[in-house]
């Protein structure tokens, strides 16, 4: 279905089957394999955390990593060849700015069950990415 | 200049302290009406010290370090407050100790107080029983309330020692027979490539030893021998020996059951071997409870004993050697929560990383310093070493008996080496390993080094150079009374070299700074737990908080909350711990008998296989 015409649509993965369901919609939704855009977002690391102190991981090896992995899983899922971007930060903002710098159509995120404290805390990263975003939000509820 | 700012650090502390209570200044002031919580921490601070020690005055509970105190009252009723409603409540559950007082007899007191609040009259033994043995509770002869002359048994220091004697037979004696094999796996010999984790064995014993290692090895064993004697040595050195396998148990624990996220980060502990074992074994419930109360006393154990403990005996010892500091304590505080700050908050890492890299350096550096020491005065060492056995079971009154001898050094060996409060597996299960098992062998050195080595030279150093006893140190006098342990030891480092003070300063401070920034980071990850990543920064206010407040405040109730909280971990984690201790054996013997039968490789016979 050419819902949006050649428009870039962006999907955040956390490795979630949840979130990996909300990158089947959006595959139905896009005209086209090549719009679509996975983004996982990771926490920086705490400067106590021993591989930090030791200086065995950093950053640009996260990245790697993460992005092996997320292909590997991508390959699984039927979704091989997609184009993946891994961020670090905030999820919210970095969802958002990432769909701002594409001019993407779109952003397909699941809104993912936490349990009710860290709700009443943090409220979901869906929340923060509707409200942040500069671009058409999907939520899929689960 | 200086008057405002002293009085804006009184205000800027008591305004933290709110925000940690769950109640308003309201309550506070409800609570200084009636005085009933000073009460109850003189019973703590006279807990094992001889009954004829004089009671207290009922107000001493917040004395004020700093020499012009601008507003004592409020700070007193934020201090009863908090004596009240959380050091009280908490001390009755966790140092309960079944009226053992009245059953344990310890020795002969010669003097007794009444500790009915309206008599406190002081008797003569001798001179009520001038005949026989008095018994375990004397009747006070003015007012007939009973006096209680035994020992206490507080329930989680019995539950520390059960703990690491049931997981020593459980693990088969793992504290002996897996000793050389794990300075050979900290030594990388059965380092393979390609094992997932963040850091090397030794890499991360040293991370954990930087948290372990702080002043609970310089100031808790002089505050231990003060309380207990010399023979509170002896049972620090037993329950470090037998701490080695609960630190064995929690680590393989934390092994097992740690994630390995997709980026390649690892976090473990007992939040997650709490939940996820015990839901294994179908006790998901309690599962999920006992890792939320540890969750939740790993991060009061933050505020305290890393932090409050570490910042506060420091201080003593900076203070005595640096009359500036001694005038204005909170500088030193303001210069620690910066300097913890730019790493916590900051993100500047080089400086933690430095500072945890020299920590296994300075302790070399240390235990040579006791040894010289010791060399010094070695005339003495022989009968020191047969004082701190026969002292171990001679029931002395002054010390709360045999059993309050004993339990002074279990409940410092476990402050100071964490065996069984879990927070050590937190910073092992980074390790690079695919067999769990080994990293928990390497963990058991940790208390070996931290308690039977390093403790070990501070109590000889205090029994040898006899500081400990005032009538030959008058004055260390005051250090006793006030349980300022490290100043009693630099005054023992000063026997031999005047100017060792001054390195033991050093170390000290290096030592507490180690051990604040590794314990925001359990702190940090407990948080995380409960209430998300993306709120840490609340959490770590409320450490730099605390660290400042450690600087200022000398009240005894809040390190008494620091020791309550760093003990309690034990609850959650000692009781999961036990639950599964069956898979760890299971896990145990899988490994040893792959290890003995040569199918687990060292690194060279590896290399060799390749090569031919």
């Amino acid at each position: 279905m050419n819902w949006l015409p050649r428009k870039t649509v962006v999907v955040p993965v956390d490795f979630s089957s949840d979130s990996f369901a909300a990158l089947d919609t959006a595959a139905k939704l896009a005209a086209d394999k090549a719009d679509l855009r996975v983004i996982h977002v990771l926490p920086e690391l705490e400067p106590a955390e021993p591989g930090v102190i030791w200086q065995t991981i950093d950053d640009a090896d996260r990245e790697e990593h993460a992005a092996k992995a997320l292909e590997a899983e991508l390959l699984k899922r039927g979704h091989q060849g997609l184009a993946v971007r891994v961020c670090f930060g905030d999820p919210g903002h970095q969802i958002a700015d990432y769909a701002e710098e594409l001019d993407a159509g779109l952003i397909v995120i699941s809104s993912k069950g936490k349990s009710a404290l860290k709700r009443l805390l943090l409220g979901s990263v869906a929340d923060r990415v509707v409200r942040l975003a500069h671009c058409p939000v999907l939520v899929l509820k689960r | 200049m200086i008057k405002p700012n002293h009085r804006t650090s009184w205000h800027l502390a008591a305004l933290l302290l709110l925000f940690v209570s769950p109640a308003g200044p309201i309550h506070a002031q409800d609570a200084s009406v009636e005085k009933a919580a000073p009460e109850t921490l003189q019973e703590e601070a006279g807990e094992l010290a001889q009954p004829d020690v004089p009671a207290l005055p009922a107000d001493s509970g917040s004395p004020p370090a700093t020499p012009v105190p601008e507003d004592p009252d409020w700070m007193e009723d934020v201090d009863v407050f908090f004596g009240k409603w959380v050091v009280t409540p908490l001390y009755r559950v966790l140092f309960f100790d079944f009226w053992s007082d009245r059953w344990v007899p310890a020795g002969t007191p010669e003097k007794v107080t009444c500790p009915n609040p309206t008599c406190r009259h002081s008797h003569d033994v001798a001179a009520l029983y001038p005949d026989s043995k008095p018994p375990i509770v004397i009747p006070c002869p003015d007012c007939g309330t009973d006096i209680p002359t035994g020992a206490k048994v507080p329930l989680v220091v019995l539950w520390l020692f059960v703990g690491a004697l049931f997981f020593t037979i459980r693990m088969g004696f793992i504290n002996v027979r897996g000793f050389w094999h794990a300075i050979q796996v900290t030594l990388g010999n059965y380092d393979k490539p390609g094992e997932k984790g963040e850091v090397s064995h030794f890499q991360a014993l040293a991370s954990a030893l930087s948290a372990t290692v702080g002043l609970g090895n310089i100031a808790g064993v002089a505050i231990a021998i003060s309380l207990g004697g010399p023979g509170a040595v002896f049972w620090l050195i037993v329950a470090g020996l037998l701490g080695m396998s609960t630190k064995f148990s929690e680590c393989t624990l934390g092994q097992l059951y740690r994630k390995v996220d997709p980026d390649g980060t690892v976090s473990g502990g007992p939040m997650h071997y709490l939940r996820d074992g015990l839901s294994e074994i179908g006790l998901g419930r309690l599962g999920a409870v006992l890792a939320t109360i540890f969750a939740l006393v790993c991060m009061g154990g933050s505020f305290g004993g890393g932090n409050v403990f570490q910042v506060g005996q420091s201080l003593e010892m900076v203070r005595s050697m640096v009359p500036f500091v001694d005038a204005y304590p909170w500088v030193y505080g303001l210069v620690l929560v910066f300097l913890a700050g730019i790493v916590i908050i900051g993100g500047i890492r080089r400086i933690a990383s430095t500072a945890e890299k020299v920590v296994p350096a300075m302790c070399g550096l240390y235990v040579l310093a006791s040894m010289y020491i010791l060399a010094v005065n070695y005339v003495h060492v022989g009968p020191a070493l047969v004082e701190i056995v026969t002292k171990a079971f001679t029931p002395s009154a002054a010390y709360g008996g045999f059993v309050g001898v004993m339990m002074t050094g279990i409940r410092r060996a476990a402050f100071s080496n964490e065996a069984g409060l879990g927070s050590a597996s937190i910073a092992h299960a980074a390790a690079k390993t695919d067999e769990p098992v080994s990293e928990g062998i390497v963990a058991l050195l940790e208390p070996f080094i931290d308690t039977v080595v390093v403790c070990t030279m501070t109590g000889l150093v205090i029994v040898v150079t006899g500081v400990y006893d005032s009538s030959r140190f008058p004055e260390c006098a005051e250090f006793i009374a006030d349980g300022k342990g490290a100043p009693l030891t630099a005054v023992a480092f000063s026997t031999a070299l005047s100017w060792f003070p001054w390195l033991l300063t050093i170390a000290v401070c290096l030592f507490a700074y180690s051990t604040l920034i590794s314990w925001s980071y359990y702190g940090e990850r407990c948080w995380s737990h409960l209430f998300g990543h993306k709120t840490a920064l609340v959490y770590k206010i409320i450490f730099l908080g605390f660290v400042f407040l450690g600087s200022i405040v000398k009240a005894q109730n809040i390190i008494d909350f620091s020791d309550l909280m760093i003990l309690s971990m034990a609850f959650p984690n000692i009781l999961g711990a036990a639950l599964l201790s069956g898979k760890i054996r299971r896990a145990l013997d899988d490994y040893w008998h792959r290890l003995k039968t040569g199918e687990i490789k060292t690194s060279a016979e590896m290399q060799k296989g390749i090569e031919s």
